[in-house]
């Protein structure tokens, strides 16, 4: 295989689960919450979903579970952010670490315990078409799942009643609340639903990428996450571009080792996170200013300039 | 509406005082409760936990561990505490600890033992405080120039630092009499922190406590410390009144960063003495929860971090006791915050 198309081979891969996690994490900013627990409810679905795939056999059934323990986690954030009034960028981290903590806890004995994942499935006939037949068309179910997920979900936030009282909790609560409807009650169900799609990603990333559980498995990815979902504008397309060239990056560093290339296995694990900001370096100032009004109060607690 | 006046008759009740404390007993009671309930579900005897959690505190190597953590632990949290005065979020603890302890041992190879060991170790104090400073400055600078949220940039910036030392020590840095481990070569004896007294216990808890009582006092009655707090109440006023707000945000997450770095450096000075691919991994987080459970006073921060480094301490002898894994205490600590975060908001809906 060349080069490039491993790259973007694994781009899909290894971005997945950064999709999954962008577009929940998408939905709850579209409410206006911020979710930096993103992380942690990517990590007790990776846990959970190696878990139950392990007893039972069955990696739908790991899904499931990794879908319910990422929303769960979820539904505490939004508990003490939007009952409890707590500053959300301090409780997702919060949030995040009673996920480490519990992971460590209940993972323990699932290290090094197999588990029955995820197998790639080539799709017939697409998946004979040259260089895009591997990159698009030879993955494990989940991917295929994202890959309908992403329309499905443009469509949802932007052409959906449901989408539009979305964004109305997060831009004129004022508005949706003369209507009679509950601001609490859709943001509840905007963050507890962009958890579960975030512990679907953690799912993706045990039973599907890694085909492991061990601690601290995620590294990063659900906050990557955020980022994306920043300099995407929570347009569910970015999202997946986003999502894609993070998986990219963090292709490029086997891809290049197996061609012999001698560079620092590390210097090349930091290209990643390295692309990630300066994307966000380079989008940055534009995004800013088109953020929701419910989120700007989060993200500019004091002005820029 | 304006015509009606709407008298309230205050109920009499339970002295507020009393109140908050029934209301603290419940919630960190409760925190105990589900946490009992987390290592009953793994088959431990969460009494025997809890006391095995209690009676390990007492002991001289649990406090001489104490104070081991708390000196990291406290100038990170403090280094969360001053931006969080201007109403910044930094979470890049890990990164500047990192990038502390990263600056001081480069300095130090780069000086070559050119210096007098004194000399060395102020000057590595300077560079790993600089180079703490640089990591969170950037995510200031890229705040105001691009508008990126900080706590966002730190975060990521955390995993940059860590691949950089990862870097570092596996491979210009790498010891090369360490038997092959990811180690570096150990620090000059003579620019190692001194020990207080006969105990086990090395001279950055007093870096820790002279920095806590500084920034208690320039927060307090310093010019910056008093702009930087007016810039935290409300930005759109500083600005009016004629501040400098840009640069009165970088120096706040500048001056942070220089305090985490400085937390690197007492920590490779002081306790470890070479850098390792674990160094103060988890430090910078919960050095984060340490200043927010303090609210981000300075003195209550250093408490909270010492109260923090006493958990985690507690900890370790979970895991030797109940074989329960050292992370379990997170756990506990998340717990804590929680019950903090939903207590403090019943308070203030009360007043």
């Amino acid at each position: 295989m060349s080069l490039v198309s491993e790259v973007l081979t694994g781009a899909v891969r290894g971005g997945t689960s950064i999709l999954y996690a962008g577009t929940g994490e998408s939905f709850a900013e579209s409410a206006g919450v911020v979710n930096l627990g993103t992380e942690g409810s990517m990590l007790v679905g990776a846990l959970a979903a190696y878990a139950v795939a392990s007893e039972t056999n069955n990696p739908w059934a790991g899904a499931l579970a990794g879908l319910v323990a990422g929303g769960a986690l979820a539904g505490v954030h939004a508990y003490f952010v939007l009952q409890r009034k707590a500053n959300q960028l301090a409780n997702g981290l919060v949030v995040l670490f009673l996920g480490l903590g519990l992971t460590s806890l209940f993972g323990a004995s699932y290290v090094s315990k197999p588990a029955r994942s995820f197998t790639p499935w080539r799709v017939p006939g697409l998946g004979s078409l040259p260089a895009v037949g591997d990159i698009l068309f030879n993955h494990d179910p989940l991917t295929y799942v994202s890959f309908l997920m992403v329309p499905a979900t443009w469509w949802l936030l932007t052409r959906s009643r449901w989408g539009l009282l979305l964004r109305a909790a997060g831009e004129r609560t004022e508005v949706l609340s003369s209507y009679g409807h509950s601001v609490q009650r859709i943001q509840y169900l905007a963050v507890v639903f962009g958890g579960m799609l975030a512990g679907l990603g953690g799912a993706q990333l045990s039973i599907a990428y890694a085909n492991a559980w061990f601690e601290n498995m995620v590294q990063g990815r659900g906050f990557v996450a955020v980022a994306v979902v920043i300099f995407a504008a929570r347009q569910p397309f970015k999202v997946a571009a986003g999502s894609y060239l993070f998986g990219a990056a963090l292709a490029l560093s086997p891809a290049l080792q197996a061609r012999g290339y001698g560079i620092n296995q590390f210097a090349l694990d930091a290209i990643p996170y390295v692309t990630i900001v300066v994307v966000l370096v380079v989008l940055g100032r534009r995004r800013a200013a088109e953020a929701p009004e419910g989120l700007k109060k989060v993200f500019e607690v004091s002005p820029s300039t | 509406m304006a015509d009606v006046a709407v008298v309230r008759v205050p109920r009499r009740e339970v002295p507020a005082k009393v109140k908050d404390g029934v209301r603290w007993a419940v919630a960190l009671g409760g925190a105990a409760v589900i946490f009992g309930a987390f290592v009953l579900a793994k088959g431990v005897n969460p009494f025997e936990a809890f006391s095995s959690m209690f009676t390990a505190l007492g002991t001289q190597t649990s406090l001489t561990g104490i104070a081991l953590q708390a000196s990291p632990l406290i100038l990170a949290g403090l280094a969360v505490a001053v931006p969080a005065k201007a109403g910044l979020v930094n979470v890049g603890g890990e990164g500047q600890l990192i990038l502390g302890g990263v600056c001081a041992y480069g300095t130090s190879l780069a000086l070559g033992g050119s210096l007098p060991g004194g000399v060395t170790l102020v000057v590595i104090c300077l560079a790993g405080a600089l180079g703490g400073a640089a990591w969170s400055g950037l995510a200031g600078v890229l705040r105001l120039k691009v508008g990126i949220n900080e706590a966002v940039t730190t975060l990521l910036l955390n995993y940059i630092a860590l691949d950089l030392m990862l870097f570092l020590i596996y491979d210009k840095w790498k010891d090369p009499n360490g038997s092959g481990q990811p180690v570096t070569a150990p620090l000059r004896v003579a620019e190692r922190l001194p020990l207080v007294g006969t105990t086990g216990v090395h001279a950055g808890i007093f870096v820790a406590i002279a920095a806590t009582g500084l920034v208690w006092w320039a927060l307090r009655s310093t010019r910056w410390g008093f702009q930087l707090r007016v810039v935290g109440g409300n930005p759109e006023a500083a600005r009016r009144a004629g501040l400098k707000v840009g640069l009165l945000l970088i120096s706040a997450m500048a001056v942070g960063g220089a305090l985490a770095g400085l937390g690197g450096v007492t920590q490779l000075a002081g306790a470890e003495f070479k850098l390792r691919p674990g160094f103060l991994v988890s430090y910078g987080y919960i050095a984060f929860l340490a200043s927010w459970l303090a609210r981000h006073h300075p003195v209550r921060v250093a408490t909270a971090a010492v109260l923090l480094a006493a958990i985690a301490v507690s900890g370790d002898s979970l895991q030797l006791d109940s074989g329960l894994p050292a992370a379990t205490v997170n756990v506990l600590m998340a717990l804590v915050l929680l019950a903090v975060f939903g207590w403090t908001q019943h308070k203030k809906a009360a007043a």
